[in-house]
């Protein structure tokens, strides 16, 4: 009987590495984040803390902002890249397909550093500001919520767009030929038709791009690294770095995170929910 | 007519937008200066740096070791893992999948926290720097490891390879990996070339985990980062090279492997 189920010894592995490095460290930090600082107990001093100081309610209110903004935006470009890639024959759809893999790949902080070149202080496009005389160009600061909304940005567009390409495909030919047979325009076609039916995806897309911008890290660490406060890079400085570690605080900030991550795809679900009801009749 | 040149603009537009970074910074590794408009000294200088540079290299060198062990040792785990639920238990997919996509939802910084605290001062294996940053990439490139071999195993028909090769007398575990596994070798490489190019390109979580114990080259870039903007672009050209090198090996046995099923 034991021999016959020798077999499973092969499923082991998995789950040790599931277990061990996905399951409990996710359950312990959840945990840690209702223990008081150094001792054995339960408090809710650390989300207190998070929802009353200054410099952690703005990383929290920063990081949400610049997701949905990047997000938004982001998927407003995409949108018109989608449908530009839809619209257009194959030679220049692989074109542009290709330039997203390959830009897709370019982030973190080789991104960081390619903004800095472009709009530091000696930036290019900075030195072009001050010899045209564009004083909008020339007194940017790349070391900003401004300059790293662009930089969030890039790094949404090739993902969201390499999302909806495959959405688009899904518009049938025929569905905007018999809105225009029964009389109706491009106008009503889009806004009655296409976006209702692509909808739910949108908004499902928004939501990974949401989740992808709220944990980013790398490129804020590397363009701003503590002058702007920013949710992953609080949490992180709170385990590793010059500062006193706070294991359980910085704990109970990484459950903050995912709270913003669960609620976003709740918000999000339902609305594609709605959306779908609509669509159906 | 109208319409798609339009399309052509927004396109123009968003490939403009994206490859300005990286053109500039490619410019910028091959001038010495740029305090005008336009740059000036083409010189090829700052390669010759970094390429001559042992210290560069050998973080390339670590970063690729970095990359490929956790990728062998997921693929072993997740085809051990397989075995049992392809050949026993297909009812059991549904948990691995589940267990096999949070990573998606986890993100690097938080799930780099959560094991660096809890094996920081965990018995030596355990605590050592190099065994956390690889079972930590194990699961950052789980959930593309598990799609891609169960993509794989679903395209061959795995289950009639293994009861034909069980029929002519094999076991069912020398069927599996003798006989199912050869014949999803370029799945395999295109799972492996996907993750190591994922581990290639993280800082987040070799920055937080590895703290300073395992230098890869972007952590050599970091560094780089505050001392010279022409080293900092070469060394960016340089892996970008890599990485696109890598993605076009992938799109190359993608295409191979879709014709070979094809015929």
């Amino acid at each position: 009987m034991f021999k016959s189920k020798r077999y499973l010894l092969a499923i082991l592995p998995f789950l040790l590495l599931v277990i061990g490095y996905e399951l409990v460290p996710i359950l312990m930090i959840v945990i840690r984040s209702f223990q008081p600082q150094g001792h054995f107990g339960f408090t809710l001093e650390h989300y207190q803390a998070i929802f009353q100081k200054r410099l952690y309610q703005q990383a929290v209110i920063n990081s949400i902002i610049i997701a949905v903004i990047s997000s938004v935006i982001g998927i407003i470009i995409a949108f018109f890249g989608a449908k530009a890639a839809n619209d257009s024959n194959s030679k220049w759809r692989n074109f542009f397909i290709n330039i997203l893999n390959m830009t897709s790949n370019f982030a973190g902080i080789p991104l960081a550093f390619a903004f800095i070149i472009l709009l530091g202080n000696m930036g290019v496009l900075v030195l072009v500001g001050k010899a045209v005389g564009i004083t909008s160009l020339e007194n940017f600061n790349v070391y900003s919520y401004k300059g790293l909304l662009l930089t969030y940005i890039y790094f949404q567009i090739p993902l969201a767009t390499l999302l909806l390409i495959p959405i688009f495909d899904g518009l049938r030919k025929e569905w905007k030929e018999a809105v225009l047979l029964l009389g109706g325009n491009s106008f009503i076609y889009w806004t009655k038709v296409a976006i209702p039916a692509i909808l739910p995806s949108i908004l499902a897309t928004i939501s990974v791009l949401f989740s992808n911008a709220i944990a980013a890290y790398s490129t804020a660490y590397a363009l701003l690294a503590n002058n702007y406060s920013l949710l992953p890079i609080r949490i992180s400085e709170q385990f590793v770095g010059d500062l006193v570690q706070r294991k359980e605080f910085g704990s109970a900030l990484a459950v903050v995170l995912m709270l913003t991550m669960i609620i976003s795809t709740m918000i999000n679900n339902y609305f594609i929910k709605r959306s779908r009801g609509g669509a159906s009749l | 007519m109208k319409k798609s040149g339009l399309s052509k603009v927004v396109i123009v537009v968003i490939c403009s937008y994206l490859t300005i970074p990286l053109l500039l910074t490619f410019i910028y590794s091959i001038f010495t200066e740029w305090k005008d408009i336009l740059p000036s000294g083409l010189t090829f200088k700052y390669y010759k740096e970094i390429l001559s540079d042992s210290y560069f290299i050998n973080s390339v060198i670590r970063t690729l070791m970095i990359s490929a062990i956790p990728f062998v040792t997921c693929t072993a785990v997740v085809l051990l893992a397989l075995y049992v639920i392809e050949v026993y238990h297909p009812e059991w997919d549904k948990y691995m999948q589940m267990l096999c996509n949070i990573p998606y939802a986890l993100q690097g910084i938080i799930l780099a926290v959560s094991v660096l605290s809890l094996y920081v001062s965990a018995p030596y294996p355990f605590s050592n720097r190099f065994v956390m940053i690889v079972l930590t990439y194990c699961i950052v490139i789980l959930p593309y490891i598990y799609r891609g071999l169960k993509n794989s195993l679903d395209s061959i028909n795995a289950n009639r390879l293994i009861e034909a090769a069980q029929m002519l007398g094999a076991t069912k575990f020398y069927a599996f990996f003798a006989v199912v596994v050869p014949n999803i070798i370029s799945g395999i490489s295109i799972v492996a070339m996907l993750s190591i190019s994922i581990v290639f390109g993280d800082f987040a979580i070799v920055n937080i985990v590895g703290g300073s114990y395992y230098q890869t080259a972007q952590m050599y870039l970091y560094k780089k980062l505050f001392v010279s903007g022409q080293a900092s672009s070469v060394i960016i050209v340089v892996m970008f090279g890599l990485t696109l090198i890598l993605s076009a090996v992938v799109n190359l046995l993608n295409k191979r492997w879709k014709k070979s099923r094809e015929e």
